[in-house]
């Protein structure tokens, strides 16, 4: 009983100050409350926190589900590393190059004991490191609850809001990549908003809509840039939190066959879990920053020919794709085939009709996805493997000597 | 009809501050207002970021080589700089072309590949051109010899004046 005499003014409990015979401390506690007191009676934040803390997770749940919260950190890192990048890029093609690389090369300063420390690169390296993993984490997110059945009834809209979510991020990559304003950048958008202008009917239009005029050039730039740091962002932030109401709301899924066993809080056993796997995937894209920082190739060129055609890792199955396209067939690979995955991706839970989450009564739904799956995974490991790798900082002595377009200062 | 209590001037009836026809009339004008609230903010976004749609092209005839510069037989890959207006700047750009005689024409071939518009590249020894995007493979006449392109690489207008080759560039 005294226990609870003790907790009348804890923070679950705010409200019931009208308890007799309080101890001195309590009386004073009273009087004069703490800050998290205080928060609480208007804020009510502590209930909030203790709903998400005690969770009920279904038995079975593990080390899967962590994916969603490494998620959340990665996405946190991308948004802080991105607005430390913006103080210093500049989004004309006459500036964007040479910012980049001045982020690259301008920062360095010498700590003792740790040695020199390129602050721009580390920052820049996480950037760009970060949305790859993420891009990946992402999809072992998709694939995990795919192979769960997670996305069936009353599961839907939050499937539906996560791919949303997934195609948001390509088009982070897409529109970031062009950003530095280099030749593999120049290039990968030339032929990315090109597969835009195949789409019959719309294409020409769609192509200036995207570029801004015909040709790649400032306002194909200043799309992009406003794309990647304003709209995307935004569309980003919207998407995520209906995404975790919806999560919230129906809660866990669980195994495909449910487990003996109570259910588990979130706080703290899979807490735990969570913040082990978050601190592996944050290290592992620290360690990819340190060991191999993002490089800049030599300025956008239109003219130049040394050019090593490249895009982004997981653009490489498209890319693989558009190569093995017979001729005139390359709508199917630019429209087509990536418009059926899409559409397929966003009608799944509609497309598998069984009752049952577990893989085996959905047969068809498991084999053709798996099948997709293979097909992607390597189509990008034959383009991993066939395209070479491309150059770093000033690639290719053609660019060092060629007028850059717009008259680019650095060269 | 017991609104009519709260009624002093009106005679009673549709006219209650909440019957069932003024409510409609009024929802029916705040959905106009939005409408137009709407309007005025969606019209001149579209309008502005539409912009470049409705941007006509613009051809001119540019001077890019002297006649003697370009023995038959042989392609050469053609620099000439243009004064573009490039969004707010007006800039000098640098364009390409693959020229090369076909009897007494010139042919001027545009460097963008027609499969996805990659810098194609001409090597003589092989008298090809390459794209080394997706690997398309053009002869001397700019045809399709290999690879996913539906077409043959574009190619710009010519003529001969005063000397010189001059090529109908749009931008
Ligand atoms: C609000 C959030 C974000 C901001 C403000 C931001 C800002 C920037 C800036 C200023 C750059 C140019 C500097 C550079 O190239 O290093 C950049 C590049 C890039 N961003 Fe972001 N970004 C954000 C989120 C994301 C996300 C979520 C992804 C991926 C899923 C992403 C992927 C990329 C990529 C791939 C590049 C190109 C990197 C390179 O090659 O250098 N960004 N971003
Ligand atoms: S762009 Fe030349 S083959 Fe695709």
């Amino acid at each position: 009983m005294s226990e609870d005499k003790k907790q009348v003014i804890s923070p679950e409990s705010p409200v019931e100050t009208q308890a007799q015979n309080l101890t001195d401390s309590e009386q004073a506690r009273l009087d004069r409350p703490k800050l998290s007191d205080w928060l609480e009676l208007r804020l009510g934040w502590w209930g909030f926190v203790r709903k998400n803390l005690d969770e009920q997770m279904p038995a079975g749940v593990s080390w899967w589900q962590t994916l969603g919260n490494l998620l959340m950190t990665l996405l946190a890192f991308q948004f802080i590393t991105g607005i430390a990048l913006s103080m210093y890029y500049s989004s004309g093609p006459e500036s964007a190059h040479a910012s980049v690389k001045h982020i690259n090369e301008g920062f360095i300063s010498n700590i003792p004991i740790f040695g020199s420390i390129n602050w721009g690169l580390a920052v820049r390296g996480i950037h760009v490191y970060g949305s790859s993993v993420l891009v990946c984490v992402t999809v072992l997110h998709i694939l995990r609850v795919f192979f769960w059945g997670s996305y069936k009834k009353p599961r839907e809209l939050t499937w539906l809001v996560g791919v949303l979510i997934f195609f948001v991020m390509l088009g982070f990559s897409f529109t970031g990549y062009l950003l530095p304003w280099d030749q593999k950048a120049y290039w990968a958008t030339t032929v990315g908003t090109n597969m835009a202008g195949t789409i019959p009917g719309i294409g020409d239009s769609m192509l200036i809509l995207i570029r801004g005029g015909s040709e790649v050039g400032s306002l194909t730039l200043t799309r992009f840039y406003a794309a990647h740091v304003m709209i995307l962002p935004a569309a980003l932030i919207i998407l995520t939190a209906l995404h975790l109401y919806l999560v919230r709301k129906h809660h866990i899924a669980g195994p495909v066959l449910p487990q003996k066993g109570a259910t588990v809080p979130f706080w703290p056993n899979q807490l735990f879990k969570d913040a082990v796997v978050v601190f592996f995937g944050v290290g592992i894209v620290i360690y990819l920053a340190a060991v191999n920082p993002p490089g800049l190739e030599g300025v956008a060129n239109p003219t130049g020919t040394d050019l090593v055609p490249r895009p982004e890792w997981y653009y490489l199955g498209l890319y693989e794709m558009l190569k093995i396209m017979p001729a005139g067939w390359e709508l199917m690979a630019t429209l087509i085939i990536p418009g059926i995955v899409s559409v397929g991706m966003i009608l799944l839970p509609w497309l598998d009709k069984s009752k049952s989450r577990h893989p085996a009564m959905r047969q068809w739904i498991i084999i053709s996805g798996t099948a997709i799956i293979l097909m992607i995974g390597l189509m990008t490991l034959k383009g991993y493997l066939e395209t070479p790798v491309h150059g770093e900082e000033g690639h290719g002595p053609a660019v060092e000597g060629q007028a850059a377009p717009d008259g680019e200062a650095e060269h | 009809m017991s609104d009519c209590k709260n009624c002093d001037n009106c005679d009673c009836g549709n006219d209650a501050p909440d019957s069932p026809e003024r409510r409609k009339l009024l929802g029916i004008s705040v959905g106009i207002i939005n409408g137009v609230i709407a309007t005025a903010i969606i019209g001149p976004v579209v309008g502005f970021v539409g912009a470049p749609l409705l941007q006509k092209r613009k051809g001119i005839w540019v001077k890019v080589l002297s006649e003697s510069d370009l023995p038959p037989g042989e392609t050469k890959d053609v620099k000439f700089t243009m004064h573009i207006k490039d969004g707010f700047m007006e800039v000098d750009r640098e364009y390409a072309l693959f020229m090369r005689r076909s009897g007494d024409k010139v042919l001027a071939f545009d460097p963008a590949c027609p499969h996805l518009g990659c810098r194609v590249d001409y090597q003589s020894d092989k008298g090809r051109f390459f794209c080394p995007c997706h690997g398309a493979v053009f002869d001397d006449a700019g045809a399709v010899v290999a690879g996913p392109p539906a077409r043959g690489l574009f190619e710009h207008k010519t003529k001969i004046e005063d000397d010189h080759i001059w090529v109908y560039r749009e931008v």
